[in-house]
């Protein structure tokens, strides 16, 4: 970064939807104009979609009603089918740790797509800011974000890694030009944060922070990661393309280093 | 880091020019900070945690990101 180098004009948005802020920053030449209020509301738009579709607390929405036994997933938007064929997907990669698929209370498995759609919604809202031309943008739901640079030599957006013990500090930066970063813990709202083999709470670990280049794919990655507890770091160590931080229990960390 | 600032962040440089270079901007390295920070002084753009939830939204150190309009 240059000293030299023009004081940044980035321009914020935020709103609330799925009970979740979602804050956008953008910077460049649709900053803050029409063209970036457009597009902004289409993001929105596109979450509150998604939400009455796949919303758990809705107990109207397509995936509450296909919980309940009173429609099948061909009754479904398309996109339903897409997301439990990812959450198998991470399922197969994971070991069974993470699933979409979750031991209940009474014993009986509960259909549960959050872990995946968060992370895949935003992916898919990030779609109209893609199309805004030399400007760049970094969107986060709940503490799970997307980001572009478009100039290679650029700054990267700068990502505060939040301190799992206290949300008021953060324990690390990661400069992303370009990718995703997702953090699971234990605050960790709407998400059921069990190893699902077992239907237990994982032990051993505070959070754990995915970068890669989709969000999608980030997400799942740190809610499988930190299912597994005390394995996180080793599972993510074998996963292409991810680097990140695992934050253990005691308050130390690994730092995940990507496969070359 | 210096009275509570960030002075000097070192970003992880990779090689570009391999045509990957989207792929491997996105793996960038966490960086750990050894003091506390607050957002304020921070020269954060974004924050990546498990809490963020419209509840503490307005306790959270986005919040007060947002509201710095940086």
């Amino acid at each position: 970064v240059s000293a030299a180098a023009p004081a940044r004009q980035t321009a914020r948005f935020v709103e609330h939807v799925m009970g979740m802020p979602i804050s956008l920053a953008l910077r460049g030449r649709h900053a803050d104009d029409d063209a970036a209020a457009a597009a902004w509301a289409a993001v929105m738009g596109t979450l509150r979609e998604v939400d009455r579709v796949f919303s758990t607390y809705r107990p109207d929405s397509f995936v509450s009603r296909m919980g309940r036994g009173e429609i099948d997933l061909a009754d479904c938007p398309p996109e339903v089918a897409d997301v439990l064929t990812l959450g198998d997907a991470a399922e197969r990669a994971s070991g069974g740790a993470f699933s979409v698929r979750l031991p209940g209370p009474d014993g009986r498995t509960v259909l549960d797509p959050s872990g995946v759609v968060k992370g895949w919604a935003v992916e898919r809202a990030a779609a109209a800011l893609r199309e805004l031309p030399d400007t760049d943008y970094c969107l986060s739901a709940g503490g799970d974000l997307t980001c572009r640079t478009l100039d290679p030599g650029g700054r990267p957006w700068h990502i505060g890694v939040e301190d799992p013990a206290d949300p008021r500090r953060f324990l690390a930066v990661v400069p992303v030009l370009t990718g995703a970063v997702a953090t699971s813990g234990t605050a960790h709202r709407g998400q059921h944060l069990v190893d699902a083999r077992s239907g237990r709470p994982p032990s051993g670990v505070a959070s754990v922070t995915v970068v890669a280049r989709s969000l999608t794919w980030a997400d799942i990655d740190a809610t499988a990661a930190y299912a597994m507890g005390a394995e996180a770091a080793r599972w993510l160590e074998t996963r292409p393309g991810r680097s990140g931080l695992v934050v253990w229990d005691d308050g130390t960390t690994t730092t995940v280093e990507p496969v070359v | 880091v210096a009275n509570g600032t960030i002075t000097d962040v070192s970003v992880v440089e990779y090689p570009n020019g391999n045509g990957r270079d989207q792929e491997i901007n996105a793996r960038a390295l966490p960086v750990l900070i050894q003091e506390t920070l607050k957002a304020q002084s921070a020269d954060i753009d974004m924050v990546s945690g498990a809490t963020v939830t419209s509840d503490g939204y307005l306790e959270s150190l986005q919040s007060a990101l947002d509201k710095a309009g940086l």
